[in-house]
């Protein structure tokens, strides 16, 4: 169960830092 | 290595195929925006500045608050929802959050269930539906994060065309906004219901989603 942990934190990982992103080109861009 | 990757063939392989189709957006993303430049006497853009435009953002996020949205409404449809015959259903007489005893929760709990399961209190309530919450909450996020970034393309597509810029509260009743959301939420919402009910006549050998082939058409929540 040990990596499916990592997978989980590196799905969340990649969710979180995506919408961290483009949240950032909106707001930068506005 | 090789039982990490088989173990976890399912999580990591449509990660990579993530990853290669978001690259694959943004190339194909980056030429349909200059074709349009091109068509209304714009600038062309390079692929770097396409992909750190408000345009990227807005189209991936848009995809990804939908998707979320599906899970997340299958997830909690299904408590109290049923499709009798199909796999994807549990059966009529479950409907509802079940008793504890059905969950393993509580003084229900084995000794290899998750700690939080156990406790009785707050943290088996938040642990029951940690998973709604969490699809639920980025489904949240992506739709706010595609407001943002809708919000700054359809801006930057105004002043484009000589037109005022509008405030955020004004994008998120436009019918750009709108046209956007409903667009994938359709698809979503059909994908489901079709699923649901396919899924009680025909069969995938092999495949959890799908009924044993041999299974009745009757038989719910069966999966093999």
């Amino acid at each position: 169960m040990r990596s499916a942990r990592v997978v989980l934190v590196g799905y969340l990982v990649l969710v979180v830092a995506g919408l961290a992103y483009f949240a950032a080109l909106g707001v930068l861009h506005r | 290595m090789k039982r990490v990757l088989r173990d976890n063939g399912l999580s990591l392989a449509f990660g990579m195929l993530f990853l290669a189709t978001l690259v694959g957006q943004a190339f194909a993303g980056h030429a349909d925006f200059n074709d349009r430049q091109l068509a209304q006497g714009g600038e062309q853009v390079t692929l770097v500045d396409f992909v750190t435009s408000s345009a990227f953002g807005v189209d991936v996020a848009e995809n990804w608050q939908s998707e979320y949205l599906q899970f997340f409404l299958y997830i909690f449809g299904t408590v109290w929802l049923v499709q009798r015959g199909s796999p994807e259903s549990k059966n009529p007489d479950e409907v509802g959050l079940e008793s504890d005893r059905a969950q393993r929760t509580g003084r229900f709990a084995g000794p290899e269930s998750p700690r939080w399961a156990a406790t009785g209190d707050w943290r088996t309530a938040v642990f029951s539906r940690s998973l709604g919450l969490v699809m639920g909450g980025i489904f949240l996020l992506s739709w706010a994060v595609m407001s943002v970034a809708g919000w700054a393309a359809h801006n930057a597509e105004q002043l484009g065309q000589r037109q005022d810029a509008v405030s955020w509260l004004t994008y998120v009743g436009s019918a750009d906004f709108w046209n956007r959301t409903l667009q994938n939420w359709q698809s979503e919402l059909l994908a489901i219901g079709s699923m649901a009910v396919f899924a009680v006549f025909l069969r995938q050998r092999g495949s959890p989603e799908s009924k044993p082939v041999g299974d009745p058409h009757t038989t719910t929540a069966d999966t093999g």
